[in-house]
């Protein structure tokens, strides 16, 4: 095989049994690799109704064909097991160069069954795979852990890891790659904690083989210079980051703040991406293969918020600041650093805090409950603390780690969780943008953003601009976005090669690279099939479409101030619509016709 | 009316946000008004092709003129005018 590896992995931590196995062809070419094949693979092997943190579920790590070749920001994998969080299928992204490790270590997924008796990592150095005692290195943070597993293995390991969240079961925790990248959502980190696994560290010495050198030479090098030549792409995201959609959001008055009560926040501008660069970024950077180099490197000298480390993202300083009602960027940034060392989604993190606030706020908390915490809007230091308290797992924290629903739900107000399949809703107002709320309510992981990221046509007007506020339109173009998003995913390619490239380029690559000819339709249908192989699994795992759903607060109460003054999501007029033209029926289950377009089975 | 800058505009600019005195009748003539005043800088953020560059965000009082008539979009004294050059993802 050429792209693939043609290899599995496979760690059985409660026998101690490692294999390897040949990837199936048929599968490789209807999944591609990364979420898809993972998604397969817990199609095949995992039981839906399985508990998340039992043994029982698997966790499944997958970059894809593309991973480690020269394409543009080709460098991600995927983590794919149920949710800690959402009790829904889970399928985590993440950047930086660990899924490139595994691919040159010779690997297509590396799939992790059953749990250690005691804490335990994982060293692979291509064939050589070993399980390792980790019992002193257990409630060590993410850079303490990546320090002691290189001085044991090899300075050059990649190490993907969880920190004390994880071990915790932090109910968000996230894993952590090369110190400052997450495979966030979903709580994957727990799961990986409740199998005492701390860590995996990779070295490869192999290469990504290609089918058709001189046609991937050209496919990669004009998708270079278009990702070069689009201004988001080639440098907009270098020179601001992704936060630089903080005042965009907030101009269009869709930047959700204090727990979604309002969609404009006055002080947003001391929070965003222009501050940002002035301020505390060191420089950018890149991931695996990239020239977009979005990532920032930062450093706090503010000695009450001292800190250095990467970010925050847009996702990041909208949750720690508006969405708490908070401005302090130094605040913000030293929030974000501890998500990163302890191991934690900082989305579902701020969402968190911010739900509290409301708790508080409406007398449902007590200072006495939070142990002296004054969860007040805006109040930075007491963001920051409930942020600590939850990563090392102490007082007011252990109720933070439930996420925003079950915390919410203890004292009798889940109203107040704005999640969706209890995944905490991310930073775009979806009274404010329509179709973005669409994607909320039916991404498969719950509430997520990147799934269908209809914020580039309805607010920045890539590819083309529509208006956000129409409903006309939007199931057909959240489910093209999400199609593409799936097919794209499994290649192992960053969605922010979209800044410039599209399915046809993606296509040209994974064809010249794998050998497979796939057609723009063809790689269009395995971003279909994953879509509906992922709804079939949450649906046996017990979902519905009643929880294809956005909170109360969203559908009833009208934003108060900010350009979209006065709007609210029109969800249950384009639900209908969306699962007709997904081709399932009126409760939201693929049809037997759709199945077997995609060449499923019921 | 008021004229907001952000990104790569501030830099042209040396502003963050300014009291424009001159009445402008559409989005348009703004625009040019603009170009006039900071020079190619801000146009190569701004125009292409001698018309809004596709990619480019300008909300009047808050609501984006690629919904409405783009350069053609008329104005009032009193607007609100925000200019986003082609610099966000996320």
């Amino acid at each position: 095989m050429n792209g693939w590896t043609g290899k599995i992995l496979r760690v059985n931590l409660s026998t101690g049994k490692l294999s390897t196995e040949p990837l199936d062809p048929d599968s490789a070419k209807d999944y591609l690799g990364a979420r898809g094949l993972g998604t397969k693979i817990m199609t095949d092997e995992v039981d839906p109704k399985v508990d998340p943190l039992s043994p029982k579920n698997k966790l499944i790590f997958a970059p894809g064909p593309l991973t480690g070749s020269y394409a543009p920001s080709a460098g991600r994998y995927t983590v794919v097991t149920k949710g800690a969080l959402t009790g829904a299928i889970a399928s985590s992204n993440s950047g930086g160069v660990w899924g490139p490790e595994l691919k040159f270590a010779g690997y297509d997924a590396l799939i992790i069954e059953g749990a250690a008796p005691k804490p335990v990592y994982l060293w692979i150095r291509n064939q050589k795979v070993e399980i390792r005692d980790a019992s002193h290195i257990w409630g060590k943070t993410v850079p303490e852990t990546s320090d002691a597993i290189r001085a044991e293995t090899d300075d050059d390991a990649k190490i993907a890891c969880i920190g004390p969240a994880g071990e915790n079961r932090v109910l968000f925790a996230a894993i952590m790659n090369d110190l400052h990248r997450a495979a966030g959502r979903s709580g994957t980190g727990a799961v990986m904690g409740s199998k005492n696994l701390k860590a995996i560290a990779v070295v490869g010495s192999g290469a990504v083989t290609c089918a058709d050198p001189k046609a991937f030479e050209t496919a990669v090098m004009d998708a270079r210079e278009k990702i070069q030549k689009h201004p988001v792409g080639g440098a907009g995201l270098r020179l601001y980051g992704t936060n630089v959609l903080t005042n965009i959001l907030n101009e269009v008055g869709g930047y959700p703040t204090r727990n979604f009560q309002d969609g404009h926040f006055p002080t947003a501008d001391k929070i965003g991406g222009e501050t940002l660069a002035a301020t505390l970024l060191q420089r950018p950077r890149g991931c695996f293969s990239c020239i977009i180099s979005c990532g920032r490197v930062t450093k706090v000298t503010n000695k009450k918020y001292a800190g250095e480390g990467e970010g925050p993202e847009y996702e990041t300083a909208w949750g720690f600041g508006g969405d708490c009602g908070v401005d302090n960027l130094d605040a913000v940034t030293k929030a974000n650093y501890l998500c990163n060392e302890y191991g934690m989604d900082t989305i579902s993190m701020a969402a968190t805090i911010a739900c509290a606030m409301e708790l508080y706020e409406r007398g449902f908390i007590s200072r006495k409950d939070t142990g002296g915490v004054a969860l007040e809007w805006g109040n930075a230091e007491a963001m920051v603390e409930a942020t600590r308290l939850t990563g090392v797992g102490e007082g007011f924290g252990k109720k933070l780690a439930l996420g925003s629903y079950r915390l919410a739900e203890s004292y009798g107000h889940s109203e107040l969780s704005m999640t969706v399949k209890k995944q905490e809703i991310p930073a775009y107002d979806a009274r404010a943008i329509q179709g973005i709320g669409l994607n909320y309510a039916t991404a498969n992981c719950g509430a997520a953003h990147v799934r269908g990221y209809t914020i580039s046509p309805e607010v920045l007007g890539v590819p083309m601009k529509v208006d956000k506020d129409t409903i006309e339109g939007k199931p057909a173009l959240v489910i093209l976005f999400q199609n593409l998003t799936a097919a794209l995913d499994a290649t192992g390619s960053c969605l922010f090669a979209t800044f410039g490239i599209g399915a046809d380029e993606l296509a040209g690559m994974l064809s010249a690279v794998t050998g497979v000819a796939y057609t723009t339709d063809d790689f269009m249908k395995c971003g279909d099939r994953i879509y509906n192989l992922e709804r079939q699994w949450n649906l046996a795992a017990g979902l519905t479409a009643k929880d294809d759903t956005l909170p109360i607060r969203l559908l009833n109460e009208p934003i108060k101030t900010g350009a979209s003054k006065g709007m609210v999501s029109r969800l249950p007029e384009m639900l209908p619509t969306y699962y007709e033209l997904r081709g399932w029926d009126g409760n939201g289950v693929p049809t037997p016709a759709k199945l077997g377009e995609l060449s499923l089975t019921a | 009316m008021k004229v907001q800058y952000f990104a790569t505009l501030r830099d042209v600019t040396g502003k963050k946000e300014e009291d424009w005195q001159e009445p402008e009748a559409t989005v348009g003539d703004l625009i040019r008004a603009l170009v006039t005043r900071y020079g190619h800088a801000f146009e190569r953020w701004v125009v292409k092709d001698g018309d809004l560059w596709d990619l480019v965000i300008v909300l009047v009082n808050g609501h984006d003129v690629r919904n409405l008539q783009r350069f053609g979009t008329k104005l009032a004294p009193g607007d609100t005018v925000v200019i986003f050059p082609p610099v966000g993802g996320g």
